[in-house]
Order: C-alpha cells, then sequence, then structure tokens
C-alpha cells in the first residue's frame, strides 16, 4: 500500500519526489522483476510496488482517441478496485515528456499513478499490441488476462452506445478470487503500439 | 368609407427538417488491381502525396483528426493504424460507393493507392530521398474566405459530458441585420472539431426554434429540429458541416436571402472524448450586394410512416418515390437515417428508362453522415422518378443497434427511433408559361405526394391546404384543412388556415367558429385574433372586431395592419379619438401606409366637420 502511495505521489510533479522503489522484491512467483519508469525517471518494478496484490497494467497513449474516451471507465474500474489492486496507466511511447503525460492524467482527471515504458518491457511481458489494451496479473505474478478492456468497440469507428462485455473488470474479480474464471483474452481496438518503436 | 385591410388570412407552413443523419464506407476488403507498386516504397516519395492530399485537412492542429498527420515522424507513428483503417476504408471518410455521377471533393483513396500504404508499412516504412518530398499543402489559417462581414457566436457554451452515448445540442444564432442580406457564402465553426461528428444549420425565419429553448441563448437538446415557417419560403441551401469541410461560394446567383429578425439554428452531432468539454459555435458570414437570381429549394422525400422495425430483422425495408412535376437541375443530395440504417440508395429513372444511381452507401454510418454535392449538376427532366431504398438492420449483429437485446423500432424524431429521409437540392428550370414559381409547383406536388402516401399524417393535409389556399383553390384547399382538423380538432395552426378558407369562400360563420377554436388552443394566437377580427367586421359586428384587433396590437404592437383595422372599427364605433391615436401609431410604424393614411385624412375632416 506505500509504495503504491509513492507511485500516485509522482503523477503530481509539485509533490516532492518519492523514495525510491526497491528493484525486484522477494515476491512469490514466476514473473523477473520488470522495470518501468516514474514520470521522474526513477526505475520502478511494479511487482514490488504490488508487494503481492494483483497488477493491473492500462496501455495509453496521450493522442490515441480511443483510449482517451476510455478514461473515464479507467477511473472508475481504478476507483472500484482501489486498495485491493494495483492499477498503473502506462505510456509506451518513448518520445512521450513526462510533462505532457501529467497534463495528459489532468485533462482527463487520471488519479491513478502512471509510469513510462519505453523499452516496451512491460508491453512484451503483458503481451499487448494496442492502446487501449489492459494486461492483469494475479498475486503470484501470472498474467491471467491480455486484451481489451470491453467489447464498446467492434473496429475503428464502430462502437456500441455501451459495452455488453467488460473483460477488465471480470479478469480483476479473477485475479482477486481465484474461484472466478479469468475471461478469454480478445484483442482490443485502437492505436498500435507497434508503430511506436 | 373606409375600409378594413382586406390582406389575405395569414397561416402557417410547417415543415419538419430532420438534421441529423450519417454514412459510412464498404470495409470489406477489395480486390486491390493490379500491382503498380514500386519495390521500395517511400515516405517522400510515395506516402507523402496520398496524406497531403487525403489527410492533412483535417489531420493538423485546430482541425477534426485526433493526432497530426504531416511528418514522416507523424505518419510513422501511426504506420500501422493508417494500413488498418484505410484497408477498411473507415478513413478517409467516404461513405458512397464510387459510381457513374461524380460528388465534387471526393475524398476516396484508389485501391492501388491503399495497397502502396500496406506495402510502406510492410517494408518498414522507409522515409527515402528528401529531394523527393513534395511541398506540404498550405492551410489557411482561421476563416477560410477572410474576414466575415458579420460573425455570430453561440450566446453560452454547451458542456459535453466526458463520457456517455453521443449528445445532440441545438444553439440558436439571432442574426443581427436591420435588413434583408444576401449571403454568398457561410463558414460553420462548430466549436472543438474534434468532438463535433457534424453539424447542419437551419434558416428559422420566424424564431420558432426560441419557443424550445428554456433559457434564452442555452440552446436545446435534441436530434432533429422543426422549423416552421409563415410564408412560402421553402428551404433553398444546405448549410452542412462535416470534418474537413472548406467554405466556399454558393454559385453564381444562388446567393441565401436572409431577412431582419432570422435565426440560424445550429444542430450538432458530439462525441464525449473522455474529458468535459465545453462546445461553443460560432459562424461567419459573407455578404454580397447581388441578389439571388435563380431559387433552388431543398425536396424532402421520406418514408418515417413505414419505420416499424420488428427487434431481431436484419433487413427492413423502406421506400419513397416521387415523379417530378417539372424539369430540375439536381445539384446536392443528403441521406439521413438513425442508428440502424444499413443500405442506403436513391436512383432517378428518366423518361425514356435510362437509370442513374444518385447514391448509394452501402454500410451506412450514423457518425459520417453528409451533404454530398454533384461535381457537375444532374439534369432530371419532367417526369423522372426518383427513388429511395433504404434498409434497417435491428438485429443483435449490428454493432450500433442502440437497443441491447433488440428492441422494435419505429421511425420519430428521438435518436432511439429510426427515419427514412432524402433532402435533394434542386433547381427548377424555368419553363413555366404561366409565370408561376416553379418551387411551388413542385411543393404541390410534394404535399400531394405527401397525402396519398400518409393520409392519417396531420401536416401532410395541412401543407397541401396551404399550397392549395396559395393558388386560390379555395375548395380543395378547405377539404385538407378539415381532414387536418379531423385529425387535431385543437389544431390552433390548422383551425386558423381553415377560418381563413372559409372567410375567402364567403362562409363567415364557419370562419369565425374555426377561428375562436384556434384561440380557444393558442389564446395569444395574433393571426387568429387579427383574422377574427377581420370576419367579425365584415359581419358589421364592429364592437367585437375592435375587441380582436385591441388584443393582436397587445401581442404585435408594432403590427401596421393591426393598428390600421382597429382604428377602423373604433371609428365605427364611433370612438374617434381613439382611432386616431391609432392610425398614428400604424403611421408611426410606416409612414408610406397608404391605407393608414387615407383612411386618418378621411376622419380628419369628419372630426373637423363634427358630428353628424
Amino acid at each position: 500500500m506505500l509504495a503504491a502511495t509513492l507511485l500516485h505521489a509522482a503523477v503530481s510533479p509539485e509533490v516532492s519526489s518519492p523514495a525510491p522503489v526497491q528493484a525486484g522484491g522477494p515476491v512469490s512467483g514466476t514473473s523477473k522483476s520488470v522495470s518501468a519508469q516514474d514520470l521522474s525517471g526513477k526505475s520502478v518494478d511494479v511487482f514490488a510496488v504490488a508487494a503481492g496484490k494483483p497488477v493491473v497494467l492500462i496501455f495509453l497513449r496521450t493522442d490515441c482517441p480511443i483510449s482517451n474516451r476510455y478514461a473515464p471507465t479507467i477511473e472508475a474500474l481504478g476507483q472500484k478496485y482501489s486498495g485491493a489492486a494495483v492499477m498503473l496507466l502506462v505510456y509506451p511511447d518513448k518520445a512521450e515528456t513526462s510533462a505532457n503525460i501529467n497534463k495528459h492524467l489532468q485533462e482527463y482527471g487520471y488519479t491513478i499513478a502512471a509510469v513510462k515504458d519505453t523499452q516496451h518491457a512491460l508491453v512484451k511481458l503483458s503481451k499487448v499490441e494496442m492502446t487501449p489494451e489492459v494486461a492483469v496479473f494475479n498475486g503470484k505474478r501470472e498474467l491471467i488476462y491480455h486484451g481489451r478492456i470491453d467489447n464498446w468497440y467492434k473496429e475503428f469507428g464502430r462502437a456500441r452506445s455501451a459495452p455488453t462485455t467488460h473483460e477488465l473488470d471480470d479478469a480483476i474479480r479473477a485475479a482477486l478470487n481465484s474461484h472466478h474464471p479469468a475471461p478469454a483474452s480478445v484483442s482490443g481496438v485502437g492505436c498500435y503500439i507497434s508503430d511506436l518503436q | 368609407m373606409k375600409q378594413l385591410n382586406p390582406r389575405s388570412p395569414r397561416s402557417v407552413i410547417l415543415v419538419a427538417c430532420a438534421l441529423l443523419a450519417v454514412s459510412f464506407w464498404s470495409a470489406e476488403l477489395r480486390g486491390l488491381g493490379p500491382d503498380t507498386t514500386p519495390a521500395k516504397v517511400t515516405f517522400n516519395r510515395d506516402i507523402a502525396p496520398i496524406v497531403y492530399q487525403y489527410c492533412a485537412a483535417c489531420h493538423r492542429p485546430g482541425e477534426a483528426g485526433p493526432f497530426r498527420l504531416l511528418t514522416y515522424q507523424d505518419v510513422k507513428s501511426h504506420g500501422r493504424q493508417i494500413m488498418a483503417v484505410t484497408h477498411t476504408r473507415f478513413m478517409p471518410p467516404w461513405p458512397p460507393e464510387p459510381g457513374e455521377l461524380k460528388f465534387a471533393d471526393e475524398r476516396r483513396l484508389s485501391d492501388q493507392q491503399i495497397a502502396t500504404i500496406k506495402a510502406w508499412v510492410d517494408q518498414g516504412m522507409l522515409e527515402g530521398k528528401a529531394a523527393d518530398l513534395p511541398p506540404r499543402p498550405k492551410f489557411v489559417e482561421g476563416w477560410q474566405l477572410g474576414q466575415p462581414d458579420l460573425i455570430l457566436q453561440a450566446e453560452k457554451p454547451y458542456t459535453l459530458p466526458a463520457t456517455g452515448g453521443d449528445q445532440y445540442w441545438n444553439f440558436i444564432l439571432p442574426v443581427p441585420i436591420s435588413e434583408t442580406k444576401w449571403v454568398r457564402a457561410v463558414e460553420i465553426r462548430p466549436g472543438d472539431k474534434r468532438l463535433v461528428h457534424h453539424a447542419n444549420m437551419l434558416v428559422d425565419r420566424n424564431q420558432s426554434a426560441r419557443r424550445i429553448e428554456k433559457d434564452r441563448g442555452s440552446g436545446f437538446g435534441g436530434m432533429e429540429v422543426r422549423i416552421e415557417s409563415e410564408v412560402f419560403d421553402p428551404d433553398s441551401h444546405f448549410l452542412f458541416w462535416k470534418p474537413g469541410t472548406v467554405a466556399s461560394d454558393e454559385p453564381d446567383g444562388m446567393a441565401l436571402r436572409l431577412d431582419k429578425g432570422t435565426d440560424l439554428v445550429l444542430n450538432t452531432h458530439l462525441q464525449p472524448s473522455g474529458k468535459p468539454e465545453a462546445i461553443q459555435p460560432s459562424v461567419g458570414l459573407y455578404f454580397t450586394d447581388k441578389p439571388a437570381t435563380v431559387h433552388p429549394m431543398l425536396l424532402e422525400m421520406q418514408n418515417d410512416g413505414a419505420l416499424d422495425i420488428p427487434a431481431g430483422v436484419k433487413d427492413f425495408v423502406v421506400t419513397d418515390e416521387f415523379k417530378l412535376p417539372i424539369d430540375v437541375d439536381l445539384m446536392g443530395i443528403y441521406p439521413h437515417a438513425h442508428y440502424i440504417g444499413k443500405d442506403i440508395l436513391a436512383t432517378a429513372e428518366l423518361p425514356d428508362g435510362t437509370k442513374q444511381t444518385l447514391i448509394h452507401i452501402k454500410r451506412w454510418d450514423l457518425s459520417w453522415q453528409a451533404v454530398y454535392r454533384y461535381a457537375e449538376p444532374v439534369a432530371l427532366p419532367k417526369n423522372t422518378t426518383i427513388t429511395m431504398r433504404y434498409s434497417y438492420d435491428n438485429s443483435e449483429e449490428n454493432t450500433t443497434n442502440p437497443n441491447h437485446p433488440p428492441a422494435r423500432v419505429l421511425g420519430g424524431n428521438r435518436s432511439s427511433d429510426e427515419m427514412a429521409h432524402l433532402w435533394l437540392q434542386v433547381l427548377p428550370k424555368d419553363g413555366s408559361s404561366s409565370g408561376e414559381d416553379p418551387r411551388m409547383v413542385l411543393q404541390e406536388a410534394w404535399a400531394r405526394h405527401e397525402v396519398e402516401k400518409a393520409p392519417s399524417i396531420f401536416e401532410a393535409h395541412y401543407n397541401l391546404g396551404e399550397m392549395l389556399q396559395r393558388r386560390g383553390e379555395m375548395d380543395e384547399a378547405i377539404v385538407q384543412f378539415q381532414a387536418a382538423t379531423s385529425i387535431r380538432p385543437n389544431d390552433p395552426v390548422a383551425n386558423n388556415a381553415l377560418g381563413g378558407a372559409l372567410l375567402a369562400k364567403g362562409d363567415v360563420d364557419g370562419a369565425v367558429q374555426h377561428f375562436n377554436l384556434a384561440l380557444k388552443s393558442q389564446p395569444d394566437y395574433f393571426d387568429a385574433h387579427y383574422n377574427l377580427g377581420n370576419a367579425l367586421a365584415s359581419q358589421g359586428k364592429f364592437q367585437g372586431a375592435a375587441e380582436q384587433f385591441g388584443e393582436a396590437v397587445r401581442l404585435q404592437p408594432g403590427d401596421v395592419n393591426a393598428q390600421t383595422n382597429l382604428a377602423t372599427a373604433l371609428v365605427q364605433l364611433g370612438r374617434l379619438s381613439e382611432a386616431k391615436a391609432h392610425y398614428e401609431i400604424a403611421l408611426k410604424i410606416d409612414p408610406k401606409f397608404e391605407l393608414a393614411r387615407d383612411n386618418l385624412q378621411q376622419l380628419q375632416q369628419l372630426m373637423r366637420e363634427g358630428p353628424h
């Protein structure tokens, strides 16, 4: 919980820099420690931060109209599972500045912590291809879901008036309670992360 | 001695105007034809010309595109996305199928161009030689046609919520002019262009939309807007904005007339972006001193009455057919359906049997509805039959179906209803020997067609009655107004019109009865008071007439006819000094109004001579 709070603080530039997060804590599980950068450029091991809680990574870029339209949905899920899981916004665009990301967080009303993944280490670990796609790891660092948030978009320009399936929500519940099955992975609709290489 | 102003009774034309529409393009993969793609595709030589011509107009700062596409880096950082959206023809947005008739400003990639983009991405998005890069297109910043003569801005912004479904908001823009102006061009700036899917502007010559606003200047919600018109003055111009629209001058002689007291109503289709946004449109008007010499009109085909679409049905078809009573040039076309529209087709069969496809959209999408202007006017001779054939997909497979699970959908104006509309901008050819306005011939044929198609629809009878009354066909007009009042017995407008037609036929008692019915439903109805005053005066009932004209001038003190007629009724009642005061008011309003001047002179003579 403490580590999550520190990450959150990193979102607001006016808050003094968070204490360095120790990399690769002795959390049980199989995934290697994977580093991203917080918005002040410091290395962060997201699993160490999670301290055994499920980790939810949400991949965004500031100029992807579809991931932007998801902002209220993402923030609401962040609130819903606050404390139970560690949710992080991941910006994989190496050309994106921290200042621009902070502006983006503010404009879209995000209170969820954000990290940069300029080397695409989290992208690879999460097997995501688009923004917005998400990855859900259980407390054992096992990737139990990756793909779309829900079925709002069927293809570019074709959105339902409201989604009728909610894969991310279902996946987080599965991560919190092993009796819940994780949903099958379905690709998202949005902007290709591979364009950012 | 004195006469009442014999002005014909007033009535109102009801025109329902739909504001929203949509479009899409085929998403199936096409055969890509003979491949002439160069072995090594580069941005500078092969891709930049495509991006500059088809993408950059919208994908630049301040425009509708959500990101820039101006440089190699811009394009590369969305390369796979561009490949995907061009492959499905989602971008650039151009829903109509290619056909024999060409539209102006077609923004449609060829199969070869799509293949070139794919090859470029597959080959690793090479930049190429700097020398190969064509100059970047120059775009006009700010107002496209220079500083407008008049800029209108919505009084209050509308705050678009961060999330939720599509929003439809209407802004009323009063036009602050003191005399009639002719408009050669209109530039619509709909607000933040990234959020506005399209905007459609209506000319409201009677400030009728203001009645819908809760607070002055706040605008009002709703996908469709209904504008009422008091005189025969059919809509003439499409005033439409979609992403990429560049303002341009109307053709020679086709200026748009705007009178004092006109409002422009801007209907916008907005899509939440993920954060709250303020939308405050503005409109630039460019005037000309050349009045219109030719008069196009918007012809509305529709079959909303046939829309009763059962849940789950994948291919529900409605049609409408209209035979042109005169020769016209077709200038533009605007198909309109809502969320479950599927295949939109309009065709023309000429008298010689030739068939033409006017527009075909195989995969309708409300979000990309648009007005399409033909590159060249399409000549459609008299007796051409125009057919619209729309299909609807109310199944679960239709992603855009707003109902989950699917539900029965009926025709109507709400966004959850469906519509089947097709507007055609036609320019009637001047071949009439009778000197009759050819637009009236068209409008009457249209009104007759509406009655035949939907005999239970109030507006159909009312509008036909109105056209007939205007032509002096009072017996037929009375039949239509009676049909309208039998559908809506208390409708004030129809009762007023029926009263007027009966009065013209000399049935004063019948007229009085219907004017009274109109006033019972709408006590502050100026026209009905005025007309009832005239009817009572014609019966010699000057006390009642003075009361009615008195109400009329209370409602509209600036109406010169009502002031004059009130004065004349007062003269008949011997209330000479009151009468004099009202003639004087009338002449203050219009110093050249001869009837008031003559009557006042006679009254002054009478007053000098003293009571007999």
